[in-house]
């Protein structure tokens, strides 16, 4: 630790600006008292203090100067006036902030949406009616309850065909509360209800349907009606009872059960059945649905009937008929005097009974019947049926080139026979005297391959296809005992002129020759010789009595190397290039394949020509001179067009700059000669 | 930095103008010192309060804490200062102080003024700047250092230091005053 004496100037400063802790003070004053040198600093320090606090004062910033400093700030940022201000201070606040960020967010959205040319408002609406719809249709313990409260509500106000009576057994006022509304409804799964009395077990059954048809529905006119609903599916399967159980297995999860079921066993061993399920109408459309996965799904047809009517006049008839049963009853216990009357009154008694029997029992049944929708499943394992036979097609393509297109055409024809039938035949020629031919055959099998190599032979075959075919009769599969036949072969031919066809080897040379036009005379004897075509030939003469000729010939494969060797004796032979094409896989006749020559012969000409000799060379020296020097001075005049805007356009920033800050030196020099005169 | 401060500070970094007049109500004088510390010219010095609480006032956003708004303010002036100081020519001193010093402590004790100013030029600018701020405004040790963005205890060591050399440079002037 440095000591005070080390320290002493730090130590001295602190103690006159009155910053020394009281032991550091003590410390001080205890080495001050030791050390002479430091008392005399000491004395020094509180001296130069003292002229510091003098000195400086004079020179610290006058009294008005905060004011000053203010009046000029507000003078040199002006102050921002009315709504630009109000704003500027609203934004200082974070929740405006936040508001104005959310505005702006909100805004930029609709603003979006305007232009997809989405409508805001109404999709909302109607997503919300069915979030409520959806919900009551998710909640069925609760939805039930409220599900009869809706359809009182609804029912006060329409149900114009349902006779009376009935709207006030289904529809209790609608003031009720919830709880005898409840008690109403009694538990829906008991189906012992209906052996309760009569007039209850109506309510029941109605609530009951009400409530189950109601959630399926909207909840409205339609939450009344008694609807069945039935369907039909007739569905291809792998295995029966594998399909049986697990459509079993689907009515259980959707809350129904298989009524009934049957199979019989077919001809082929496989099984074909009906099935039978009444499911909850609500849930038909998923188990429809699940039904599907199944198998593969032949058909299928869903129906809904609409036995409102029917069920409501039964109903009414049936309260009517107890009313006659009561009144028959009061009868037989009051007025009971005539026998006769009393035999009259037990037979009608007996007779409205078994009405009332009746009728009640149709309710039940169309209860059922809504209650549970049916769904007939026909299902029938696949057939897997053994084909009894294979039909071998053939179908082959020729395609020929020929030197006479139409004589190996005639040729072709000539073969007509009853195995072998042409059942197409047709020549082309167009004004170029192209040639070409098509033939289609129809040939029976056991003729087929020697009809076909007769035809391969007449010319060279381009390209030879054919494609088999198996065809299954009576099913499909693989049969092992099924035998195989050969069809008819088809046969299509088409014939092109040799001439079109592509050269197997293309070759060029030059031969050198000093009498041009008798070597081609020779060059085309050696190619007549060879039983080469001569395809085209040509000859010219330049200005410097230079002599071309150029034959092009075409040559079999076999005959090529005789003709490329013979060529030597016509003169010398320059710049041979060969290029080939090999087509591997193509069953291509070789030796006959054409090759492709085409030959230059040509002379040297005359060994001097007229532009030759000095005069000739110094005329065009110095019209080539000329030329360059030409060439030259327009290239220097672009290069000057390009350049000059550039040149310009820095020069005039230049001199701008130099002007500015020449301006600037000179307003330096004034301002610096004012403060030197002040 | 007390509460009141505080709030004034960040009220002013988001655009009070109120509040930022009141600061420059309070450390305007704190700005003065400084440049003057640094330029020793009270015309410049105060141009450059000027230009500093204006050039604050633009950019005042730039400043995230309020805690550092003042050492912030504190820095533009330096640099605007140490500018203004770079560009103008090299002023001459008044006159070669050591044989004045020595001329006029015999003749003229009173006038020590022009031999202090000569003195406090040579100091390196922090020292300038702590000992016109200590002697201006009296402020505390703490204050300047919050100012001047020093850490804990540094300026201690530099007053001590600026003192000390002034004091031997003025040692003949000195004798004279006792």
């Amino acid at each position: 630790m440095p000591t005070i004496h080390e320290q002493i100037d730090e130590f001295l400063a602190a103690d006159l600006h009155g910053e020394l802790s009281t032991a550091e003070q003590n410390a001080l004053h205890a080495h001050l008292i030791e050390c002479p040198q430091c008392r005399k600093d000491f004395q020094e320090e509180k001296n130069m203090h003292k002229l510091l606090n003098e000195t400086m004062g004079d020179q610290k910033a006058d009294p008005a100067f905060e004011q000053r400093m203010v009046a000029r700030f507000r003078n040199r940022v002006p102050q921002r006036t009315g709504l630009i201000r109000l704003v500027a201070n609203l934004m200082r606040f974070r929740a405006v902030q936040i508001t104005a960020a959310a505005a702006l967010l909100l805004a930029l959205a609709q603003m979006g949406r305007m232009i997809t040319g989405e409508v805001a408002a109404p999709t909302k609406r109607n997503e919300y009616i069915s979030d409520v719809i959806e919900s009551e249709r998710l909640k069925p313990g609760d939805g039930r309850t409220r599900g009869v409260d809706e359809l009182a509500a609804t029912k006060q106000n329409v149900s114009p065909m349902a006779p009376s009576s009935v709207t006030s057994v289904m529809a209790p006022p609608p003031p009720v509360d919830k709880s005898s509304a409840r008690t109403v409804s009694p538990p829906k799964t008991k189906k012992a209800d209906f052996k309760d009395e009569e007039a209850k077990a109506v309510t029941t059954s109605a609530t009951e349907n009400a409530s189950s048809t109601s959630p399926e529905a909207t909840p409205g006119p339609m939450a009344n009606r008694k609807l069945v609903r039935n369907a039909t599916a007739e569905l291809e399967v792998a295995s029966f009872e594998e399909a049986v159980q697990k459509i079993t297995g689907f009515a259980s999860e959707e809350k129904g059960y298989v009524a009934t079921s049957s199979s019989e066993k077919q001809e082929n061993g496989k099984l074909r059945g009906e099935v039978v399920v009444k499911v909850l109408p609500d849930n038909l459309d998923r188990f429809l649905q699940k039904l599907r996965g199944l198998g593969e799904l032949k058909n299928q047809a869903l129906t809904t009937e609409d036995v409102t009517k029917a069920y409501f006049d039964t109903e009414s008839r049936l309260k009517n008929a107890r009313l006659m049963e009561q009144r028959l009853i009061e009868i037989l216990k009051t007025k009971s005097k005539d026998v006769s009357d009393l035999l009259e009154v037990e037979k009608e008694l007996g007779r409205v009974r078994e009405q009332i029997e009746t009728m009640q029992g149709e309710l039940k049944f169309m209860d059922s019947q809504v209650a549970f929708a049916t769904v007939t499943i026909t299902l029938a394992e696949k057939n897997m049926n053994i084909p009894a036979a294979f039909l071998l097609k053939e179908r082959a393509q020729l395609a020929l080139y020929a030197a006479e297109v139409e004589k190996t055409y005639n040729e072709i024809k000539a073969l007509a026979s009853p195995k072998v039938q042409i059942t197409n035949a047709q020549i082309d020629r167009d004004n170029t005297g192209r040639v070409s031919a098509h033939l289609n055959m129809l040939i029976a099998p056991e003729e087929s391959d020697a009809v076909i190599a007769k035809v391969k032979g007449m010319a060279r075959v381009e390209n030879f296809q054919v494609q088999t075919e198996r065809v299954s009769q009576g099913g499909d599969g693989l049969g092992e005992n099924a035998k195989t036949e050969r069809d008819k072969v088809v046969l299509n031919i088409t014939i092109s002129r040799e001439e079109q066809e592509q050269a197997l080897q293309q070759t060029s040379l030059r031969i050198r020759a000093s009498e041009v036009n008798d070597r081609t005379k020779d060059l085309k004897e050696l190619a007549t010789k060879q039983n080469a075509r001569i395809r085209s030939s040509s000859f010219s003469r330049d200005t410097n009595g230079r002599e071309y000729a150029d034959v092009s010939l075409r040559v079999p494969m076999k005959n090529y190397n005789a003709l490329i060797q013979s060529l030597n004796a016509l003169g010398k032979v320059e710049n041979v290039s060969v290029r080939r094409d090999d087509r591997p896989g193509s069953e291509i006749n070789e030796a006959e394949a054409p090759a492709d020559i085409s030959i230059q012969v040509y002379s040297q000409g005359n060994i001097v020509s007229e532009e030759t000799g000095i005069i000739a060379t110094l005329r065009r020296t110095i019209g080539q001179g000329a030329g360059a020097l030409m060439w030259s001075a327009r290239m220097i005049g672009v290069a000057l067009a390009f350049l000059a805007p550039w040149v310009l356009a820095i020069a005039g920033v230049g001199w701008v700059a130099r002007r500015i800050s020449r301006a600037r030196r000179a307003r330096k020099q004034i301002a610096d000669s004012e403060a030197g005169r002040s | 930095m007390d509460r009141t401060e505080y709030d004034t500070y960040q009220a002013a970094i988001h655009g009070d103008r109120d509040a930022f007049e009141m600061i420059i109500h309070s450390s305007s004088r704190n700005l003065f010192a400084i440049a003057y510390g640094i330029l020793q010219n009270r015309q410049e010095a105060e141009d450059v309060v000027q230009d500093t609480l204006v050039k604050a006032w633009k950019s005042r956003w730039r400043v995230r804490d309020p805690e550092k708004f003042p050492a912030w303010l504190s820095t533009i002036a330096r640099h605007r200062a140490r500018d203004l100081a770079r560009r103008r020519r090299p002023e001459p001193l008044p006159h070669d102080f050591e044989s004045a010093a020595v001329a006029d402590a015999e003749t003229e004790p009173a006038d020590l003024g022009p031999h202090v100013q000569a003195a406090l030029a040579q100091l390196p600018e922090l020292h300038r700047v702590a000992l016109t701020l200590r002697y201006f405004e009296e402020l505390d040790y703490a204050t300047i250092e919050h100012t001047l963005g020093l850490t804990n205890g540094a300026l201690r060591g530099i007053l001590g230091r600026a003192l000390g050399l002034m004091r031997k440079r003025l040692k003949p002037a000195l004798a004279t005053i006792t």
